[in-house]
């Protein structure tokens, strides 16, 4: 599927980067220590974190992820929101936590 | 990254880019003060003003391979998050001089790592550069220099795999004893 059906999903907010909706997602990531994302994240994933440094951009741009989801309603301070949408990553946030999320789009048929 | 001593290693590949010949580590653990500082400094060919004030933000980088560096911005980030900062300062021609600091018992500061290990990993590298190394530990202090260790060397090289292991292991005995506890009495 691509980053727009997410959109649909109550549970995720889109923040940022919505002209990066066509990309696609195959997987599901979750990790917080970003330079142990970097080396093992897997290009088109999702990727869950609790991270919101603009760094989280830096390391998407690198594995090539497609779209960003903050859970636990974690702040996300501006200059991410605003390099979300320069650089296209789709931008996520949800009040789950990692796990809860997880299952709902395991269940959503997002893998 | 799970270790300050990668974040190290990161940074000094940055001085040797930078075509240092002298770089220094300097390594100070401060349980009275709870700080932990880590300062590297080269006398290589440092910054422009503008790459100096972008230099923490992740979408500068001096590579021409890709358009993100996420070396500086990471060890700022670690920095920040366990109450600490980076700082660096840079003189084009003259060098830079970086240090990043953490409150020492910050539930999320990563430990150091092998600082012996990654002392020879830098070693390892190459021969063009001398590097002094410093590491305290509140009153106890360990020193290590290449431009000391050169001439009992003669013309063996410094990145010989003897000399690289030797090097590792006497480092490694001197910093186990930094953190040994006095002998009361």
């Amino acid at each position: 599927m691509t980053v727009e059906g997410l959109c649909q999903n109550n549970d995720l907010t889109l923040i940022a980067g919505a002209n990066g909706l066509q990309r696609e997602i195959e997987g599901i990531y979750i990790g917080d220590m970003l330079s142990w994302v970097m080396g093992r994240a897997q290009e088109k994933q999702l990727w869950i974190t609790i991270q919101t440094n603009l760094n989280i951009l830096a390391v998407a741009l690198m594995a090539d992820i497609s779209c960003i989801v903050v859970v636990e309603d974690a702040d996300i301070p501006h200059e991410t929101i605003k390099k979300a949408n320069d650089e296209g990553i789709p931008l996520f946030q949800s009040s789950l936590t990692a796990y809860e999320l997880a299952i709902k789009l395991t269940g959503a048929d997002v893998l | 990254m799970k270790e300050l001593a990668l974040h190290i290693l990161d940074i000094v590949q940055n001085s040797i880019s930078a075509d240092a010949s002298l770089i220094n580590i300097i390594v100070h653990e401060d349980t009275v003060d709870d700080r932990l500082e880590i300062q590297i400094k080269d006398n290589g060919k440092g910054m422009a003003t503008d790459l100096l004030n972008s230099v923490k933000d992740p979408f500068t980088t001096t590579r021409k391979t890709r358009r993100v560096g996420l070396g500086i911005p990471l060890l700022n980030q670690a920095a920040q998050e366990c109450d600490g900062s980076l700082e660096i300062k840079s003189v084009e021609e003259c060098g830079t001089d970086l240090i990043a600091w953490f409150r020492l018992s910050h539930i999320d500061r990563m430990p150091l790592g092998n600082m012996a290990e990654t002392i020879a990993l830098i070693l390892m590298n190459d021969n063009d550069f001398d590097l002094q190394y410093e590491h305290c530990f509140n009153q106890r202090k360990l020193t290590f220099n290449t431009q000391e260790l050169r001439p009992m060397l003669e013309d063996v090289p410094l990145n010989h795999p003897d000399v690289i292991a030797w090097i590792k292991q006497s480092l490694q005995e001197e910093i186990d004893e930094l953190y040994q506890q006095p002998i009361k009495g």
